[in-house]
């Protein structure tokens, strides 16, 4: 090293640049960027947010309607695999009937959050002051319907992260934001929120309860989940959007036990409510059952932007006609069958007693809920209450990949994901 | 040392201007009549060809130059006395001779420089606060000289690093055009932020991360080539003078936060004193696969020989669309209009082209160095091209004696062109692999060539432009300030065309980013003499740098009809942006004690603040401490055993976490065209950046008169604070993972370097280098979080290597019955734990030069998706056809357990696509000879040279890798904390003819 004495360098009177350099860049340091883009929660209790945070609720529970739904569907197989087992298709496992808790936390994640945003966004709202009441009453709508969902899929609960409880803890907070909903909405949100209501009362074994309710909602009613055609493909319709041949024909009625009865290429006679199409072509992928599925696409859906029904009038009726049954009028069952079916334009279903009526209206219910998210709901009550009535061969296990239904088992509720027992730590 | 006036500054700019038009118009300065100048030769004394890039200097005097290519310098305006020239180089001797100027006069010496195997008094840069000389540095430093350690052209930076520094792994991941590599230097140290080192391009910071990817922001993220290219390889090769890389915390704590994952620092060539000299370089040559699938004698006897296309097993069946392997022309598969192979070398490969040009010299005031070059390279992949133009600048001004200023710029503009590959229902190598189970169910040569219709183009602008100014007020006091700019503007555009066979009404996405990072550097060294004869080099400064990525992107789907579209014509279009900042400023200190030119202590610190910091985090402190002793210089040393340096470092660097990880966030999403927010981070205040402490020992020798180069590196890192992916309680509604500083991650190992002059004389030379690299990590500790994954099947575990990879496994695989499945097995880590590198490089008589690289890696696992995606969905999976074939001719019940689960679908899981990653590699041969001086001299030329060269033509993988390659990736491309497989094309072999002629 080349070097001079300390005392030369300073004497040089040029050692103040030492520290005038540096001082120079420090000054320079400001390192505070706030970036564009993302929304800080602090501007969430602003009045003007309320309006995107009932969105978002309703969004999110649109998301998880979306999942559990489609996977619903292929466990009680509305719908059979046909393509895919990737990102819009369906696992090798829920092909095989089973829900196990490492497959599902997709289902649980984007259900839980529903759940949450639902409660942690009114109290946002309501802790700033409701601008508008009416938007509140759909927020606790949304939230109610998020809380439903929870309730007729999930085997468990668990909030906020504490320990598992009983399913019913998810009904009673339904039916409370259900309450909201009628006394805050406007006549269409009350409207569904009674007709939501009795759904879950029916669920929980309170027909009286959900046959007052059901009895207020007229025939014509229906209130949609909305979905959307852009925006991406988590605000499509699930269903709609995987069973296409844009992006993976993903899954077919064939196999299904609507082959048999529904509108199609093969039935013009059928049933208007299932329709299908019949095509020459196969999924997109060969299936472990099957090998290459013929893709015979619903058209319930016609399109990804295409609504959901969360309630309506038809549902109403035959929670009036499973309640007539469960008090033993099964002649009165079957007139509420029936009635429907006369709507719809097809013919008479018929029983001779209880038994036929159970199964008719199983049928029914598979109709007319069909593709909606509520089969694998029915399955399970029915299963936890023994109701009487036989399920279609096609949408019962047959315990082989090779035979019948292709199922081997058949879950009939979503447990607890991986994601939540990994972190929960009162799991 | 004459100190000129500061007055004359204001002369600057008029000097300058007048020196830039001398040395443009290639004139020597005009020498002072009472001065002299002096002018030689330098060669190898062993080879006696011409050695460029030294430095000579005269010592005790800020004068000097770079000897040229054709090995002459002259320096300029000497006034007249008596002088000590030195003359220094990478990987040579220094040395001194005493020169007299005489008035008037040139005074010719020449220097004969015999090379040396370790280079105490070599200048090194990266890592220190300034300049220092080899034998002061307490850490290990790799450098890497372009003119003595390179042979053959290399395809790009990537390639040209690849296999030359102890404990770095350079894998690029797929055959696209223009893709990157991934770099790891001794193996990960974040399992969350990345493990990418930082880049320098002449003291200039820029962008080590990869390039956006071409996809469209809505639907699948997968709908593109799925590979993205570096910025690094905006780079010419033949720019590059040297490259310095340090490998971790203990060498990078003055570069503070963000440097953790080590840097590397490129240094481009610079002109020197002289007329100019004129290189030349035209490259042809081609790119072709080898086989990555089995052979198709290994077929079972249900499956035909070819697919209806004419595709192959041991091509994965994608061969008919692959140059350099289509069908035979006369093959009856092959349908009309098929390209096909005609014989006469119609289908040899991709045609590779390239060339460059680069003319440097100057004046004592001004040196240039200007170079341009252009290449046009087509993939391998039928729709693949790249076509690059480099241009590059680099201007020295001596303004004043004690003033030097340094401007180097270079531009790029490259444009590429894509196959649509990767895990992609749309691309083309995911539906040839998966045969006629693939989403049109249909094999056929006219069924899958459509999918070429999709357009996939990329363009980038890149600009680099750095200014250092170098001034020294007094002999041992210097001031570097650099100011650097890296702007880059990428124009993506991903066409699925109206009628495309898998989105028939189309979708257009057109995105723009632009990255740039602005870099403020100071840096002020001072020397002092301190009593006890203790020399002192004080060293301090600060640096600013400010990261600005931004994204816009047009979407448009559903267009009316066929036609070249915009987003305009869409019937849906919807519009997205993106834009964050990133500001990391801080300074630091450092000093430098000296005793006897053989004990050097060296203690520094870097503080830092950085706006991704929380808000009640503050600013980070990384402190520094090294040693190096040269013990060779001691008395007790005798001279026969050579030179020896014993060196131990201790330091700390960082890595930031993300712009926006210490907020509580919620996203604007749209529903049904109005607002809706969405929960979306958790946040969390106190997050600050992970700090790897790292301790490194070893030594550097070279023994046997020189004939024996050693570097022994032990090292120890531990990432404390390390940031960890906190998955949160689905529950409590943020369904997303939070970092948090709380984990704790060691990585351990050992690096050797060694280097063999079996044979050396005029004639003949023989050397031999051998690298080894072995290191361990682990993760000591979660700090209570749960342990999480990060992608194909690597997971972050107590206990367990930094990634691990863990799936289910069968326990009885070699039995002959069904699977027994054991859950959450660890088969190992993910990077590779042992990396070895081979090398020899012969002297022929006449110039001739032959030399060999070769790689080994070993140790890591990972998750072969294309086997996993194809069984479960019931393809007849090439990797199978083993087993299928055991099926056919034995029986079910011949299959063992391990084949059961991986090829037959009743078993099937994903988890046992897990496959052990080791392979060999020739990296390079290459044979290079001179061109008879007369046909040179018949060019007009003073040389020239012919080259040939091979890269990565033989490859070994473990047998159990059955498909593809171990260096593919996954749809990010290289950007990625674990390695796993999608529908790529591996990286093919190049070769390549070159010829320089240099005037």
């Amino acid at each position: 090293m080349k070097s001079i004495s300390i005392e030369r360098a300073w004497e040089s009177g040029r050692g103040g640049l030492l520290v005038l350099m540096p001082a120079v860049l420090l000054s320079a340091c400001d390192v505070s960027v706030i970036n564009p883009g993302r929304v800080q929660e602090d501007f969430l209790f602003k009045a003007e947010a309320q309006a995107a945070i009932v969105k978002g609720i309703g969004r999110a529970a649109s998301e998880a309607h979306n999942w559990v739904g489609y996977t619903g569907a292929a466990i009680t197989r509305e719908i059979h695999p046909s393509g895919s087992t990737g990102s819009f298709g369906i696992q090798v496992e829920w092909q095989n009937g089973e829900l196990d808790y490492e497959t599902v936390n997709t289902h649980w994640n984007l259900s839980q959050r529903a759940r949450w945003w639902g409660d942690d966004g009114i109290s946002k709202i309501e802790e700033a002051g409701a601008e508008d009441p009416e938007m509140l009453g759909r927020a606790y709508l949304w939230a109610g319907y998020a809380y439903r969902l929870l309730a007729e899929n999930f085997c468990d609960a668990v909030i906020d992260g504490g320990p598992r409880e009983p399913r019913s803890v998810y009904y009673e907070r339904a039916i409370a934001r259900f309450d909201q909903a009628r006394a805050h909405g406007s006549s269409e949100v009350a409207m569904a929120a009674t007709a939501a209501r009795a759904s879950v009362k029916a669920f929980l074994g309170d027909w009286n309860g959900a046959v007052a309710d059901a009895t207020t909602v007229p025939d014509d009613f229906v209130f949609h989940m909305p979905y959307h055609s852009t925006e991406g493909t988590t605000t499509h319709n699930r269903i709609q959007f995987a069973s296409q041949a844009e992006p993976y024909k993903a899954h077919t009625q064939k196999f299904t036990k609507y082959e048999e009865y529904s509108l199609s290429d093969n039935n013009p006679n059928g049933d208007p409510r299932v329709p299908f199409r019949v095509t020459d072509e196969t999924g997109d992928a060969a299936v472990q059952c099957c090998g290459q599925v013929p893709w015979w696409p619903q058209t319930k859906y016609p399109e990804p932007g295409a609504d959901i029904p969360l309630s309506k009038g038809a549902e109403m009726r035959l929670i009036e006609a499973e309640a007539m049954l469960i008090a033993g009028d099964w002649r009165g069952a079957m007139g509420r069958i029936n009635g429907l079916r006369e709507a719809a334009g097809v013919e008479a279903a018929t029983a001779s007693n209880a038994l036929e009526t159970w199964t008719a209206l199983k049928r029914e219910r598979g109709i007319v809920l069909w593709l909606e998210g509520r089969r694998l709901g029915d399955f399970f009550r029915w299963n936890r209450d023994n109701a009487p009535g036989d399920r279609h061969p096609l949408e019962v296990p047959s315990g082989s990949q090779n035979e019948g239904s292709h199922l081997i088992q058949q879950d009939l509720c979503f447990p607890i994901a991986r994601s939540e027992i990994d972190t929960n730590d009162n799991l | 040392m004459t100190i000129r006036p500061f007055a004359a500054g204001r002369a600057i700019g008029v000097r300058v201007a007048a020196a830039v038009l001398a040395a443009a118009l290639a004139l020597p300065g005009e020498a002072a009549a009472q001065d002299g100048a002096i002018t030689g030769t330098i060669i190898d004394a062993a080879s006696q060809r011409p050695v460029g890039s030294v430095q000579i200097v005269l010592a005790g005097t800020s004068l000097g130059t770079l000897s040229r290519d054709n090995g002459r310098f002259v320096i300029l305006n000497v006034p007249a006395g008596e002088y000590t020239v030195r003359a220094s180089r990478i990987g040579y001797a220094a040395l001194e001779a005493q020169i007299t100027v005489v008035p008037g006069r040139s005074t010719e010496h020449d220097f004969a420089m015999a090379a040396q195997a370790l280079g105490l008094d070599e200048i090194v840069i990266t890592g220190t606060a300034g300049a220092a000389r080899r034998r002061e540095v307490g850490n290990a430093v790799t450098q890497l000289d372009v003119a003595r350690d390179v042979v053959g052209p290399p395809v790009n930076v990537d390639a040209l690093l690849q296999a030359r520094v102890p404990g770095m792994s350079i894998t690029q991941s797929s055959a696209s055009s223009g893709g990157g590599a991934m770099i790891r230097l001794r193996g990960n140290v974040s399992m969350t932020q990345s493990n990418q080192p930082l880049i320098y391009i002449d003291g200039v910071r820029v962008r080590s991360e990869g390039f956006g990817k071409n996809v469209p922001p809505v639907g699948y993220s997968g709908r593109s080539n799925n590979d993205i290219s570096s910025p690094l390889n905006n780079i010419n090769p033949q720019d590059i003078e040297r490259v310095e890389v340090i490998k971790g915390a203990a060498a990078t704590t003055l570069y503070g936060t963000e440097a953790s994952a080590g840097v590397i620092q490129i240094f481009t060539r610079r002109g020197s004193v002289g007329e100019a000299t004129w290189t030349g370089q035209v490259e042809q040559g081609f790119a072709r696969n080898l086989t990555f699938g089995p052979d198709p004698s290994l077929r079972p006897p249900s499956e035909n020989p070819t697919s209806l296309s004419g595709g192959r097993s041991d091509f994965l069946f994608i061969n008919p669309w692959l140059r350099g392997h289509k069908p035979s022309c006369e093959d009856p598969i092959v349908v009309e209009g098929q390209p096909c192979d005609s014989g006469l070398f119609s289908d040899i490969g991709a045609h590779q082209q390239k060339y460059a040009v680069n003319v440097g010299g100057g004046a004592r005031d001004v040196r240039y160095f200007v170079s341009g070059s252009y290449e046009n390279d087509d993939g391998v992949l039928q729709n693949d091209n790249e076509k690059k133009v480099i241009l590059r600048g680099n201007f020295s001004f001596t303004p004043l004696d004690n003033l030097d200023v340094q401007w180097n710029t270079s531009y790029t503009n490259d444009q590429l062109s894509h196959t649509a590959g990767g895990n992609n229902a749309h691309g083309m190598t995911l539906n040839t692999f998966r045969r006629d189970r693939n989403y049109l169910n249909d094999e056929s040569f006219n069924a899958i060539n459509p999918f070429l219709d999709q357009e996939l183009t990329t363009q980038i602008d890149h600009l680099i432009t750095g200014l250092t100014a170098t001034f020294s007020p007094f002999g041992s006091f210097t001031n570097q300030l650099s100011l650097g700019y890296d702007l880059a503007q990428q124009d993506n555009r991903n066409l699925r065309p109206f009628g495309f066979i898998r989105a028939p009404s189309g979708i257009l996405s057109t995105s723009r980013f632009e990255f740039s990072t602005l870099t403020v550097d100071y840096v002020g060294s001072f020397d002092l003499e301190l009593p006890a004869n203790i020399g002192s080099r004080f060293s301090f400064g600060g640096q600013s740098i400010t990261e600005r990525r931004e994204l816009t992107t047009a979407y448009g789907e559903n267009f009316p009809g066929p036609g070249d579209p915009d987003v305009d014509n869409a019937g849906n279009t919807l519009g997205f942006e993106d834009r964050t900042r990133v500001v990391t400023a801080g300074f630091f200190a450092q000093n430098v004690f000296e005793r006897a030119n053989r004990y050097f202590l060296t203690v520094g610190f870097r503080v830092d603040g950085n706006s991704a910091f929380g808000s009640d985090f503050g600013v980070k402190w990384y402190p520094q401490a090294s040693g190096a002793y040269i013990v060779s210089d001691e008395d007790f040393w005798p001279e026969s055993w050579g030179t020896m340096k014993l060196r131990m470092a201790w330091g700390q660097a960082g890595r930031a976490p993300g712009a926006f990880d210490a907020v509580r966030t919620f996203s604007a999403a749209g529903w049904g065209g109005e607002p809706a927010f969405l929960p979306s981070n958790v946040g969390n205040a106190d997050i600050g950046p992970e700090t790897t402490s790292e301790f490194e020992t070893g030594f550097e020798g070279s023994f046997l008169d020189d004939r024996i180069a050693m570097d022994v590196t032990v090292f120890h890192q531990k990432t404390s604070d390390a940031l960890f992916s906190v998955r949160q309680i689905p529950s409590q509604g943020f369904i997303g993972s939070q970092l948090a500083n709380i984990g704790q991650l060691t990585n351990r190992g050992l690096e050797v370097g060694l280097n063999v002059s079996v044979v050396r004389n005029d004639t003949w030379s023989w050397d031999l280098s051998a690298s080894l690299a072995a290191h361990g990590s682990n993760v000591d500790t979660l700090g209570g979080a749960t342990e999480f994954s990060i992608g194909g099947f690597g997971w972050v575990i107590e206990g367990q290597p930094a990634p691990v990879i863990r799936s289910d496994c069968v326990t009885n695989p070699d039995e002959l019955a069904d699977p027994i499945i054991e859950q959450d097995c660890i088969h190992g880590p993910n990077q590779a734990t042992t990396i070895a590198s081979f090398g020899t490089t012969f002297g022929l008589p006449y110039g001739v030069t032959l030399t060999a690289r070769s790689e080994y890696q070993g140790g890591a696992f990972m998750f072969n998706g294309p086997q996993a995606a194809a069984t479960r969905r019931s393809v007849r999976w090439a990797g199978c056809f083993e087993a299928y074939n055991t099926e056919e001719t034995r029986g079910p019940n011949a299959l063992t357990a391990e084949e059961r689960a991986r090829c037959n679908v009743q078993w099937y899981q994903s988890d046992f696509a897990i496959q052990p990653a080791d392979f060999f590699k020739i990296r390079e041969v290459s044979l290079q000879a001179p061109l008879p001086d007369a046909w040179a001299n018949r060019m007009g030329a003073a040389r020239a040279n012919v080259t040939v060269s091979g890269r990565n033509f033989f490859r070994w993988v473990d047998p159990l890798m059955r498909t593809l390659d171990p260096e593919v990736g996954g749809n990010v491309g290289y950007n990625t904390r674990v390695r796993s497989m999608t529908e790529h094309v591996p990286p093919p072999a190049y070769y390549t003819l070159s010829m320089q002629v240099v005037f």
